[in-house]
């Protein structure tokens, strides 16, 4: 039994980890690009220009967006790949569709100084002048090295922090002078424009001369970007040199999943985008709600289930049972989020309104005496836990009558009354027991599934759950936030998955597991 | 199961089959028996909701000809925008013919004194080439989407005849489409003109309540159907072939069992970009196959060592003929239960979607008219649809119990 328990709960970790790998897939791949609508969220429709596209792509590196999802290959990006990509921004003959060029622009921010190479062989054997330049404008933004900022969680040593803060100043420098070292496209009708509006009146042959002139002048700028390349190259070169085991390492580890399991195992789930506090913080703070709701449900269902059932399967076939079977089969078919609505409008407002409206507890809370707050809150969670176990109660209470009825007409049954045991130890000490056993399993499997529908129910009524926490993530986009909330509620499903089976073991001794 | 086959045919001249043993034990529950045949009304009312509801004119006549708007309606692009409501027209105009030619031949066969396994097997056939043709027509529709414009502008009977036209049409008793809005008419109580109301847009109600039994019907039972196929196949694998198979998918099971299947539905609607009813169906059917999986996986362990199969073996059947020959049509029963729950939980599903705005929006769903009743607190605007809901929920857990107490030896008397 110990030994079978160990196990489970070691089969959990693969487990957990599968689950997590399958709604990081599902979330990565139904999510398009969470990152984007957020940026767009943020009310930017030119999301793709100046300043919103600097902090979209600043965003995107923070929650590792801009790493592929599972298998990274970037490290034999060609130059091919790169002048393809090149060849989609700029969409000279406007051939390419919006949506191409922006994914070859957002392509080009995520590859980040994978691209370089390939920037690099673009800048030397493009053919046209307006690539060139653009690759020379790239390789000025992917080609900066990234700043040191393991400090940032204050988790190093102070001279450690002081030491990395005074490399960033270096960093930020040599950055900073890369920018420098591109240069614009040139064209003729723009020059020959700007000549016109400098001095007008020029003729021909001079406005020739001066465009010539303008003409050399670019050429020794591109000269002197190429060559400042070439040798920035010579020097940095090794940064991308990698040896197979780096090869390895980058197409495991350098993907959004990794970083996103490497951080799970130090239990760090991540920020919220929104209030830019640790997720997991906020959960556990929420936690409490949706516990208080789901515990004092499961209370609820079993203090009515267990003796309605039994009950009505002692008087099986009278009218009494019959009605209590009907009412109990129409309650398992009402949906909750109707009779939620139908209680909040029949008994918040109008001539019924005796309970408050919505929430958790009353504005006024923290003055209140300890009492008067368990008071409050009962009165605020009346309406929310009966929408919560009326489905649950018509359930567990069909189980409890057929668990007894399937008890009832067995062998033993019939000795004890034939030993003329009063009916009522019969029922309670021979039957019951023996009936119950798979109610009381169902416990396990309740828990989670009042957690996974409390959503529909916090929502409605207002109450800061869990559950209402993530719809408004999910509303939000807020991925960090979705993540932990689905891990947690499979955990607790695996767990209580567990607990329904070793509960089997407990109850009934004539299951075992050796 | 098979051993209460073999007698029944022993001692009856015509053979008994097993669906006709189930067939004539849930007849006897009536409860379940009238569900069954309310169910059939519910779809019925999907199919023929066009023939009670519709903005379009069956005839309209005025100075210019005689045009039929309503049947030009039916597969124009711009009036049934999504495919649910294409198949169930098609339904509605092919369907119906089949169905009576169907007819025919099953009373002729009756009638010709063919034995009855051949006939039997004859009108399998017959039913299976016609679904098939059915389902190609529907790609033909789906796919060679003419979207057609329709050249001329049918205003309605009313305002026709306010501007003086000499205009003479035949409307649907109900003259709305699901999707029209009227500002003007926003949040009318029940009245002449819109019998159960209008919602926050103007858009008439009962027709939105019509219009969503196909929407509902149709995501229980396409939802159903998608996770019942691979819990069929993942099922059978695991209890024939044991062992590894068996190890693996268990492990599988319980990766996709401790998924809440809810709030991945709800996280997956709002992150895909443009959710159709299509996706909710899919993404029910992606989550929900473990059920069914975990049941036949046990009648599989549960029928592979009774005696048939092994001779089955003996005489070096493939595996794919035991297992979906043999063993599948005995392991059914259990799926057919949990199917017919099934499509009341998807159906449950779908209107909490849409009743937390999370699902397809351009569909006349019941959860997205209660939604609109939660907002507002107008009480036809919650009960209508609610009762809705309930209706069909509650004759689906019918038919559920009905068919599990028919497939109980232990209940037949």
């Amino acid at each position: 039994m110990f030994v079978y328990a160990i196990k489970r709960i070691l089969l959990m970790v693969p487990t957990l980890f599968a689950v997590s790998l399958l709604i990081f897939i599902l979330l990565n791949v139904s999510a398009g690009d969470p990152g984007a609508q957020q940026a767009a969220g943020d009310g930017s429709q030119d999301a793709q220009k100046g300043d919103s596209r600097e902090s979209y792509r600043i965003f995107k590196e923070q929650f590792n967006l801009d790493k592929p999802i599972l298998f990274n290959t970037r490290y034999n990006l060609g130059g091919s790949d790169v002048e393809a990509a090149i060849g989609d921004i700029l969409n000279e003959d406007g051939s390419v569709s919006l949506t191409r060029q922006i994914e070859a622009q957002n392509n080009m921010d995520d590859w980040g100084s994978y691209a370089v190479p390939g920037l690099l062989h673009c800048l030397r054997n493009c053919a046209k002048d307006t690539a060139k330049a653009k690759a020379s404008q790239r390789l000025a933004i992917n080609g900066q090295a990234k700043l040191l900022t393991g400090y940032i969680d204050g988790k190093v040593s102070k001279e450690e922090a002081a030491r990395q803060k005074a490399e960033n100043k270096t960093i930020r420098k040599a950055n900073a002078e890369l920018g420098a070292w591109s240069y614009q496209a040139f064209d003729l009708t723009a020059e020959l424009e700007a000549l016109s509006k400098k001095s007008p009146g020029l003729d021909a042959a001079a406005s020739k001369v001066a465009v010539e002139a303008r003409k050399a002048a670019h050429a020794e700028r591109v000269a002197a970007v190429e060559k400042f390349w070439a040798s920035w190259w010579e020097e940095n070169q090794t940064r991308w040199e990698y040896t197979s085991g780096e090869k390895v390492g980058i197409f495991f580890l350098d993907t959004r999943f990794a970083k996103y399991w490497s951080n799970l195992l130090r239990l760090d789930f991540g920020k919220s985008h929104l209030d830019k506090k640790p997720v997991l913080e906020t959960v556990l703070s929420k936690l409490k709600y949706s516990i208080t709701l789901a515990v004092s449900s499961v209370f609820l269902i079993y203090f009515i289930s267990l003796p309605l059932g039994i009950w009505s399967a002692v008087k099986q076939g009278t009218v009494a049972d019959q009605l209590v079977t009907f009412v109990l089969f129409m309650l398992y078919s009402l949906p909750s989020f109707f009779v939620a609505v139908i209680l909040l409008n029949l008994f918040t407002v109008g001539d019924w309104a005796v309970f408050p409206n919505i929430g958790f507890q009353s504005d006024n809370a923290d003055q209140m005496t300890t009492l008067q707050y368990v008071k409050d809150v009962l009165w605020h969670v009346c309406l929310p836990i009966a929408c919560m176990s009326y489905g649950g109660l018509a359930a567990l209470s069909r189980y409890a009558r057929t668990g007894l009825l399937d008890v009832i007409r067995s062998d033993y049954i019939r000795t004890a009354r034939a030993k003329v045991l009063p009916e009522g130890v019969v029922i309670i000490k021979h039957a019951a027991r023996n009936g119950m056993i798979p109610i009381i399993t169902l416990m396990a499997t309740l828990l989670p599934a009042l957690i996974g529908g409390s959503v529909i129910i916090e929502v409605i009524f207002g109450i800061p759950g869990m559950g209402s926490y993530m719809f408004s993530s999910i509303l939000q986009y807020d991925y960090n936030a979705v993540m932990v909330v689905l891990l947690i509620s499979s955990f607790l499903t695996l767990v209580g998955m567990l607990l329904a089976d070793l509960s089997y073991a407990l109850v009934d001794p004539r299951i075992t597991f050796d | 199961m098979t051993e209460h086959n073999t007698n029944v045919m022993q001692s009856e001249p015509e053979d008994v089959t097993f669906i006709d043993i189930v067939w004539g034990q849930f007849k006897k529950n009536r409860m379940a028996y009238a569900a069954m045949w309310l169910v059939v009304i519910l779809f019925l009312l999907a199919v023929y909701a066009p023939l009670i509801a519709s903005e379009r004119p069956f005839i309209w006549q005025d100075a210019e000809g005689t045009y039929f708007p309503w049947f030009s309606s039916l597969f124009d692009h711009n009036y049934y925008e999504n495919g649910v409501d294409k198949f169930f027209n098609l339904l509605l105009i092919l369907g119906t013919p089949l169905f009576v030619v169907w007819w025919l031949m099953l009373r002729a066969a009756q009638k010709s004194g063919m034995e009855k396994r051949l006939r039997r097997q004859k009108i399998r056939k017959f039913s299976f080439v016609m679904i098939i043709g059915f389902l190609v027509v529907f790609l033909g529709v789906i796919l060679t989407q003419s979207g057609q414009v329709n050249r001329h502008n049918f205003e309605t009977y009313e305002e026709a005849k306010a501007a003086g036209k000499a205009v003479s049409a035949i409307f649907p008793p109900i003259a709305y489409n699901y999707s029209k809005q009227s500002l003007e008419e926003k949040l009318q109580q029940p009245n002449a003109k819109h019998i159960m109301g209008t919602d926050r847009k103007g858009r008439d109600v009962a027709v939105r309540i019509l219009f969503g039994t196909r929407i509902s019907l149709s995501v229980g039972v396409i939802a159903v159907g998608i996770y019942v196929t691979i819990g069929i196949f993942l099922g059978a694998f695991a209890g024939f072939f044991r062992g590894r198979v068996d190890m693996l998918i268990q492990r599988v099971i319980e990766i996709f069992m401790s998924v809440p299947t809810l709030i991945v539905l709800l996280v997956m609607i709002s992150f895909i970009e443009k959710p159709s009813i299509f996706h909710i169906m899919v993404v029910i059917g992606l989550f929900r196959w473990t059920g069914v999986a975990r049941l036949v996986r046990g009648e599989f362990y549960r029928l592979r060592n009774l005696d048939f199969v092994t001779s089955a073996i003996a005489l070096g059947y493939s595996n794919r003929r035991i297992i979906f020959q043999h063993i599948l049509p005995n392991a059914l029963g259990p799926v057919l239960v949990a199917a017919t729950f099934g499509v009341a939980a998807a159906i449950l599903l779908e209107s909490s979607l849409s009743f937390l705005g999370l699902g397809d929006i351009s569909v006349p769903s019941w959860g997205q008219t209660l939604s609109a009743g939660y907002k507002t607190g107008e009480w036809y605007l919650i009960l209508i649809p609610g009762i809705a809901i309930f209706i069909t929920v509650t004759l689906l857990n019918l038919i559920g119990e009905g068919l599990r107490d028919a497939l109980d030896p232990k209940m037949r008397k």
